[in-house]
Order: structure tokens, then sequence, then C-alpha cells
């Protein structure tokens, strides 16, 4: 379908144009009725695709201008929103949490953070992604001679969703910077190691900065490079390929040609499994909606320990509403969203990790994904 | 209920789009029979936002648009970051309401909609009283996660119906909605916040 748009320069022109849109049945958008059309006044006229040609035909015929009404938008607004700051590469101290970072930037986060936190951070390689990158986490680790439990995170395993990355790279902040002034997270980290992973999805990562804001999957190629991209939180081996997927890979919810066919997905699989004996709590972040998710999506089929699992959900849920009044539900996500196979929460407590949640942060649809960088700190804030 | 399909009874309340701040109750029920027919649909609405405050919002919104000389042209409402330029608020807030008229539109049992970003705005400055912008939105659609992209036309005026035209991306046909019963107004925007 296009629509056109008509300028009739004389009256007959007005006659030609109105004699078209009559006996081809077009659809007016401007103005409504035929009868409105008058000569060096603007027409546009949405014309089905089988009869482009026809119109265009008949326009020309009769010497009639017109032109495709493109979206040939032109942006009023700067596009180089002023990110006073971001650019800035001091070292944490001079890092503006506040706003969105590239990849680039986060990587260079990282060796910051792990330079100035040698006592306490180091940084590891989980693996690469498809396009090579290399995959990094963050180990917050009190020297000590006890065997300590680990609470991993995983944030950015779906690209667009901006608010995760900057919500682990905050988390880390202030774990850092308050470890020895804060009771309450220097008991922490004398039980506890904290493995951090701010970016999983790297590769789409990127890509949602550089060519589609909101691009979701990883950038894996498929059918000769005609097709892109497995969602990552499809591709677990939690009865994979079974319910809210698509085999096909076109669709944002593409499971993968098969259970932990993606490298990423077998980075974070692969460690996990080897560390599980360890690992008390699996959190994974993603945005939007407000939820703390339990297990299961796949089946409504409750947790062996679900009571236990929801309990500890709306304690974290009503401290959260405690800091701004923003409300999570907290449900397992078959009961609540919407079924799902192949997730990577589903399968850290398949494989024995207790504590196995899925945070879906701000907002409930008004931004959505694009979240707007002033409520960085309000978001992150509240889930700390 | 067997052999007929399913009703839903719902209780909720709704806030203003923007400031999130409550501006109203309803009580509906929702009857999805078999087949693809648009669901049947009873709803009462107490609204608690005062009726005169949104006419006075509307007329604001509507001067300043009215202002403009030349058309309003931008794209990527939201940008990437989030962000909103002030002077675009009121363009953005018509898309909503015009795109939430598509979302009334598309909804099923199974699908449903939120407005992920306005991609392109144009507006078409006409002789008469009504303000008519040409839009490009992108609907979140879940649980597909897809982006849909459509194609909408909007013609306002405070005081009247909406006028909207529009096409999805995966349509094939055009639709085309006058909002009947409520004048359609792009201050006092709501979104529904499911409650049961």
């Amino acid at each position: 379908d296009r629509v056109l748009h008509i300028v009739p320069k004389t009256f007959q022109q007005v006659q030609q144009v109105q004699h078209l849109c009559n006996t081809l049945l077009l659809d007016l958008w401007k103005p409504l009725l035929p009868e409105d059309i008058w000569a060096g006044e603007d027409v546009h006229v949405r014309v089905p695709a089988p009869l482009v040609q026809e119109v265009k035909d008949r326009l020309d015929e009769h010497r009639i201008s017109y032109d495709i009404l493109k979206q040939d938008v032109q942006t009023l607004v700067d596009q180089s929103v002023p990110r006073v700051g971001g650019s800035s590469r001091q070292g944490p101290a001079g890092y503006n949490y506040t706003q969105y970072h590239p990849m680039e930037e986060i990587y260079q986060w990282m060796t910051q953070i792990r330079e100035g936190n040698s006592e306490l951070v180091t940084q590891h390689d989980l693996g690469k992604t498809i396009e090579n990158r290399t995959i990094y986490y963050l180990q917050i680790s009190q020297p000590s001679n006890k065997n300590k439990k680990i609470i991993w995170m995983d944030c950015g395993i779906h690209a667009r969703e901006w608010i995760s990355p900057a919500f682990c790279q905050w988390f880390v902040k202030e774990i850092l910077q308050n470890y020895k002034s804060d009771p309450k997270i220097s008991r922490f980290l004398q039980n506890l190691d904290l493995y951090i992973l701010p970016v999983l999805n790297v590769d789409g990562y990127i890509y949602s900065w550089e060519k589609e804001r909101l691009w979701r999957k990883n950038r894996s190629p498929y059918m000769n490079g005609t097709c892109y991209g497995t969602d990552l939180n499809r591709n677990f081996n939690s009865s994979w390929g079974t319910i809210g997927v698509s085999y096909n890979c076109s669709s944002n919810i593409f499971c993968g040609s098969g259970p932990e066919s993606e490298p990423e997905t077998r980075a974070v699989a692969q460690f996990i499994e080897r560390r599980k004996e360890d690992i008390v709590c699996y959190l994974t972040i993603h945005s939007y909606g407000q939820y703390i998710l339990t297990p299961y999506g796949s089946t409504t089929k409750p947790p062996s320990n679900n009571e236990e699992l929801l309990q500890v959900a709306e304690k974290a849920a009503a401290a959260l509403m405690g800091k701004y009044g923003t409300s999570y539900k907290v449900g397992s996500t078959s009961s609540i969203l919407y079924n799902n196979s192949g997730s990577s929460r589903d399968w850290a407590h398949m494989i024995g990790i207790p504590f196995s949640y899925t945070f879906e942060l701000r907002d409930k649809g008004s931004y959505g994904f694009v979240l707007p960088e002033d409520q960085i700190e309000p978001t992150c804030e509240e889930t700390m | 209920i067997p052999g007929v399909g399913h009703k839903y009874y719902l209780q909720f309340t709704t806030e203003d789009y923007r400031s999130r701040e409550n501006v109203g109750s309803c009580l509906a029920t929702v009857l999805f029979e078999k087949g693809n027919s648009p669901p049947a649909v009873t709803i009462n609405c107490a609204d608690t936002k005062d009726e005169k405050q949104i006419q006075e919002e509307d007329n604001a919104f509507y001067q300043k648009l009215k202002q403009q000389t030349k058309p309003i042209v931008a794209n990527d409402i939201p940008d990437s970051y989030g962000n909103i330029e002030p002077a675009f608020e009121p363009v953005w807030a018509l898309a909503v309401v015009g795109s939430s008229k598509i979302m009334w539109e598309k909804s099923t049992e199974n699908l449903s909609y939120s407005m992920a970003q306005v991609k392109s705005a144009k507006q078409w400055i006409r002789q008469d009283d009504f303000i008519e912008f040409d839009y490009t939105v992108l609907l979140h659609e879940i649980p597909t996660q897809e982006m849909i992209s459509c194609h909408l036309r909007v013609i306002w005026l405070p005081g009247h119906p909406l006028k909207v035209k529009y096409f999805c991306a995966s349509d094939n046909q055009w639709f085309e909605e006058t909002s009947g019963m409520e004048s359609g107004s792009a201050a006092g925007i709501l979104q529904e916040k499911e409650e049961n």
C-alpha cells in the first residue's frame, strides 16, 4: 500500500483525481471527501498495493504530479543529546551511573573497577559471543578462609533492556562504595560472594546502540545470513522449545537451533553448572513490567520450594515499594506473565539452585524499553 | 463458560500516563467468545479527575500546537535514552491516544500491546481548526515480543471525537476509527492498570 501526495493544478486535474478516487474507491486521507479537493491543495490518498501501478499510470497519463508520502522526516531536535560526563573516563570516580553507557565504556569501567578495588574484585572471562567478543563477569569476594556461597546476577540478556546493565553497574558501585561503612553489606560479604555479569548479550547490546534500539536477541546468523538472532532467554535447556517460543528465526522469541545452541548461553550454563553446588541464588535482570518472577515459565506446576520462593520475593517487593512507592508484582512467570520455555531462570532452578528469580525492572509500558535516564537512579535505588 | 468462551471480570484503577496519578476506577466484564470476533465489553468507570481540568489541559495542548506556523516534524520520541523534548510532549501524547485506538482493536485474549516509541511524527497544517498528525509508531506485542510498525493518522479538536486512520505492517487492510462516545483527550491520557 502507498499513500500518495498529489497536488492537482487545474480544475480539470481536480476532476480527474476525483474520478479516480470514486471509481477505484480509494481511501482519501486528505481531504476526507472527493468534493473537497481543490486545485493547488494537498491531496493524500491511500492506494491499495494492487492498484498502485494503475493509479500511477493514470496520473502520469493526465500529467498530474504526485509523490510518495514518505516519513520524510528530519529531526528538529538536536540528536546529540547533551550527555555531559558520559565520556569522562577518569575511573569510577568520574563514571556517571545515571546515564546509559555503550559497551566500550562498560568494558573500560570493568577494568577500572577491578583495578580500583583489587582487594575485593576480580574480573573473569566467561566465554565469547557469536561475534567473538568477550563476556566478562566481576567477582566480589572478601578474602577469608570460609568457603562462601555464591549469589549470581546477570544483566543484559536482552539487548534493548538498557536499564538492566545500568542496574548491574549501579549494584557493583553501591557494594564497593559502602561495604566498609554499611553493616548489612559488610555482613553480606562475610558470608557470600557476589558474581555480577553486567552484559550477557554483548553483541545484541552493541547492536541496539548502533543499529536498532529495540533489538532483543543475540546476533547469531541463520539461514545463510538472511536472518539473525536467537532469544537467549528461550535457549536454555529447561523444557527447551516446548512453549512460548518460535522455531522461526525471524521471530523475536526464536529459541535457537537447539538447547544451548548459542555460545552466550553455553558460556553461562557451563559456568553455573560447574559451580552449582555453591550457588545459592540466581538472579537475572530484565525490563520492563515491574515483576519479581519465580519459576516456572514452562509449566504451572510449582517448584518444590515455592512457598519460600514467594515469601522472599514478597519481602523484596515490599522493601522495594518502601523506597518510592513503586509496585512490583510477585509470582511465577506462567501464572502472572505468560508461558515460555528455555529461560535461564527456569534452568537454574531445575539444576538445583534454590533461589532463582527474574526481575523485570521499571516501568509498566509508558516508556517501556526506552526508560529515561532520570529514572536510572530511582530504579536502581529501589531495587537495591 | 463451557461451550461459549471465557468471561473475565475486571476491577482496575486508571492513572495519568505521565504523572502516574490515580484518575479513576473501573469495573468491567469482557467476554471472549469462540471464534475471532472482538470481545463483548461492558464497562463502568468513575473518574476522579476533574472534567474541567481535563478540558483546560486539552485546550492548553491545543493552543500550543495551533501556534505552530511551521509543521512539526520529529522522530524517535522518546529517543534512545528515554528523553522527550518538552516541545514534543503533546505530539507524543496525541500519538499515545491514537495508538490506544489501534491497540484496542488489535488486542485479543492472547495478545496485548503497549506503545514503545514514536518513530516519526509529521504535522499537516490545516486551514480549519483541526490538528492533524501523521505518525509511524512501534507497538510492543506481548507475548511474541515483536515490535509492530504502524502508520497512524490522527485528526483532533478538543471536544470532538478523535479521528484515527491506521494500518500496521502485518495488516492487509486499513482501519478507520472514530471514537464515538468519548471525546479524545490528549492531556488526560489513561493507562489501565489491572488490579484483578
